[in-house]
């Protein structure tokens, strides 16, 4: 990998692209652990990568920032590293002023912020209006560069379908997606190439339409790997509140793999006073678990998955999965070091950022776009089931067929 | 093996409240823990307790009622189940957390050595014997511990100790290859002498012992506080790379992130210097000519991280994961060691680790009494072979 990171500036050059590529960053707020900060931050001043502090090899121009409060850090960072400018617009940030794309790779990072809800409760970030503005200029410009945008494409699924054949029939490198495909697993594990999975699934904690889609990517990456590749989804239902507890104790979902996921939990809730860390019972957890949710779905290959958000019982991801031919369970932890609480860095933008370098270095996305675009079809199609009294909805626009990298992606070195 | 006869355990502690690692180790025999992704149950019995305190908070009576074993007043009795001989199939003993005094090194005096002196001799008495576990450093004394050691070997039974820096899961997930030639070492450690050193040093050597002839014994040790650890790294006695390769694997750098949440590289931008304000380094040289170097860097950040050069393979380094309280997933990663101790008869690595690990933290805390000066240590002649096996969490 270090090879491949030194190597990349020589392979650029040889196609034609920079040696050390410009970037422009557009974001919707720059406040400590905002996206924006994570993301930013390590480009101007490198991160723990490798076993060393990495250096990005590109540099970081221009920032847009669309809301600026109180909390706000762009200014200070714009004083502190004069080589990146602040500008008043998309166009601005990514053209440097001069009226014409000047930048060699765009980094769109459109979570936190004030912005307003659907009828759904969907927050309306802003990032299919930033990505048209993008491609205005790549348009204006008659040329392209690489985007990068951060978590799910688009809280509308016709929007994120309209980003993703934007990119396609542009012919821009587009990646997406969250921390949750790339960060440290604990074990560190790999679904194997070609594996049968006959069933998957995550417990996690969190929101709808917020960490949902983190939940939905951790189940994504892994059996994206399954034999024959991804298939699609053909229907996705919602269970929240009582619907839930039901369906958990009829086995709607397979209780082993949920126990699974709860023995690669580090957050556990102890369900009862004075035990650090023991295994709690149905009673317990309706105790503990104000507001369960789950999006169960098959896919077209007719693979099962379950996505479930246990807030007060875990505060972790945790994946589970059964495969063909095997009596163990597969199961892992997608581990996110997550400040405050834990840590001071949440580390596993790292991964996310250091992703995103390789494709502005080689003009290749790290991994594929359809991932992202089918998990942010899925979390659309569980808020939209939520929304509709927990209905089972078709999903015949989910039917996205693609194949994963054969090689990890995820943070192991 | 359920229809085995489970195991009686006797469990000989310090105190035992929410916490305390009497609570947190002996709650997962009697309640399971993960284990491979599982909630795993060990067949296994916890037959009998004798805790030395009971503060406020003790949970040792409440325990002993709701699993039905008994708690005895003395350590004999907890091993021979109120009769007159050995009636247990193994020993846990947790010499960790409760109030005794310190010695003029700082170090806590936990009665571990008396504990297990006293297990000893209802062994001797019975004429029989069983595995011993033995909850972190072996003693607070070197001449002690390896007492202990050595009346495991002479009386032939399997003995395990240390922490959970060993087990834990590693972020990445790194082993150094077995016969390794390792050209430097470097361990990042913080928290308070004696105990936390202990557990950075343990990280650090359970690494180390994996190099080419094994462990070989320690020849000299010095502990050097203050400028002067930041002199010592400008004249090169301890490598400059490799602490920002163990920096480079921190979650918690502190000053300027906790401020506006930056990334930092702490040794180039000179905040390492800032925000250390009393650093310690432990610096170790051992029979073989390995020199290693434990920085203590409370201020800096707040994880334990691990850097070495290798010969051929280039930079290692890695975090050692503490997973947050109160599940102590870690702890699950130990007990699973002890459990498989206890079942087979077999240490899973061996004790001679925790023996050293033992013995160079007293000797540095001795150099820092006697101002610091390099001390030779011609007693931590202790040589073994690390497990072949990788022993920390990865399954």
């Amino acid at each position: 990998m270090l090879l491949g990171a030194a190597a990349a500036p020589l392979i650029a050059r040889a196609q034609g692209r920079p040696a050390r590529p410009k970037i422009a960053a557009v974001a919707t707020t720059y406040f400590q652990y905002s996206h924006a900060q994570h993301i930013v931050d390590r480009f101007l001043e490198g991160y723990g990568w490798n076993g060393t502090h990495h250096y990005p090899a590109m540099d970081l121009v221009s920032l847009y920032v669309d809301q600026v409060g109180a909390t706000d850090f762009s200014r200070d960072r714009g004083k502190r590293f004069p080589t990146m400018r602040l500008y008043p617009s998309i166009a601005d940030a990514l053209t440097l002023g001069t009226g014409k794309l000047a930048v060699d790779g765009v980094m769109l990072v459109g979570e936190h912020g004030k912005y307003a809800r659907t009828p759904m409760g969907q927050v309306k970030y802003p990032r299919y209006e930033f990505f048209q503005q993008i491609v205005k200029v790549f348009k204006d410009s008659n040329r392209t560069v690489p985007v990068f945008n951060d978590k799910h494409l688009s809280w509308n699924w016709d929007w994120a379908k309209e980003m993703y054949d934007t990119s396609r029939k542009m012919g821009f490198a587009f990646m997406a997606g969250s921390s949750l495909p790339v960060t440290w697993r604990t074990p560190s594990l790999e679904m194997p190439t070609g594996a049968k999975v006959k069933e998957a699934m995550s417990v996690c904690y969190g929101g709808v339409d917020s960490y949902d889609f983190h939940g939905l990517e951790t189940i994504q990456c892994m059996v994206e790997r399954r034999a024959g590749g991804e298939s699609g989804v053909k229907w996705v239902q919602a269970y929240r509140g009582a619907e839930f507890w039901k369906a958990h104790k009829d086995g709607v979902w397979p209780r082993d793999l949920f126990e699974a996921c709860l023995c690669r939990s580090h957050t556990l809730t102890p369900a009862r006073e004075g035990y650090n860390h023991i295994f709690p019972k149905q009673a317990d957890m309706e105790r503990l678990v104000k507001d369960p949710v789950a999006y169960r779905y098959q896919h077209e290959d007719g693979l099962m998955c379950t996505m479930i958000l246990m807030s007060g019982l875990v505060q972790d991801f945790n994946f589970a999965a059964q495969l063909q031919g095997s009596n163990d369970i597969f199961s892992t932890q997608m581990y996110l070091p997550m400040p405050p609480a834990r840590t001071s860095l949440a580390n596993f933008f790292s991964p996310l950022v250091n992703g995103a370098e390789k494709m502005f270095l080689t003009g290749k996305p790290t991994y594929p776009l359809e991932r992202t675009l089918l998990t942010t079809g899925l979390t659309a199609a569980g808020v939209d089931s939520l929304y509709q009294k927990q209905v089972k909805l078709n999903t015949p626009h989910l039917a996205i067929k693609y194949q994963s990298t054969r090689e990890s992606t995820f943070w192991r070195s | 093996m359920a229809n085995e006869t489970p195991k009686k355990i006797a469990v000989v502690t310090t105190i035992y409240r929410y916490l305390s690692h009497a609570q947190h180790m002996v709650d997962r025999f009697l309640e399971g823990y993960p284990k491979n992704g599982r909630w795993h149950r060990p067949n296994m019995k916890v037959a009998s307790l004798y805790v030395d305190q009971k503060p406020e908070g003790d949970q040792s009576a409440i325990r002993a009622a709701e699993y039905g074993f008994q708690v005895y007043p003395t350590i004999a009795g907890a091993l021979c189940l109120g009769g007159d001989k050995l009636a247990v199939d193994a020993v846990l003993v947790i010499g960790e957390h409760g109030n005794y005094p310190k010695n003029e090194k700082g170090q806590v005096l936990y009665p571990r050595h008396e504990f297990f002196k006293q297990a000893v001799e209802v062994f001797e008495k019975s004429g029989r014997v069983v595995p011993v576990y033995n909850d972190k450093h072996l003693s607070y004394s070197f001449e002690k511990a390896k007492w202990m050691v050595d009346t495991g070997h002479r009386m032939k039974f399997p003995m395990l100790a240390g922490s959970s820096l060993p087990v834990t899961w590693r972020l990445p997930d790194v082993e150094i290859p077995l016969g390794s030639d390792i050209k430097s070492a470097l361990m990042v450690g913080v928290g308070g002498s004696d105990p936390m050193d202990y557990h950075a040093l343990e990280a650090m050597q359970c690494m180390i012992e994996r190099r080419r002839g094994g462990e070989t014994g320690v020849k000299s040790v010095q502990l050097v506080e203050g400028d002067a650890v930041w002199r010592a790294g400008a004249e090169g006695r301890y490598s400059n790379e490799l602490l920002v390769s163990a920096l480079s694997r921190s979650d918690t750098p502190q000053g300027l992130t906790l401020t506006d949440g930056r990334t930092q590289n702490l040794v180039a931008t000179g905040q390492l210097q800032k925000l250390v304000e009393n650093p310690a380094a432990y610096f170790i040289e051992h029979n073989d000519g390995l020199k290693t170097t434990l920085l203590m860097l409370n201020g800096a950040v707040k994880d334990y991280n691990f850097a070495a050069d290798v010969r051929g393979v280039g930079n290692v380094s890695t975090q050692f994961l503490l997973t947050p309280i109160p599940n102590v997933t870690y702890s699950a990663c130990l007990v699973s060691k002890i459990e498989e101790m206890f079942e087979t008869g077999r240490a899973p690595y061996p004790v001679e680790r925790t023996l050293i690990v033992s013995g160079m933290l007293e000797s540095c805390l001795e150099s820092k009494l006697k101002g610091q000066q390099r001390l030779e240590t011609p007693h931590l002649n202790v040589r073994y072979q690390a497990p072949a096996k990788s022993q920390h969490a990865r399954t």
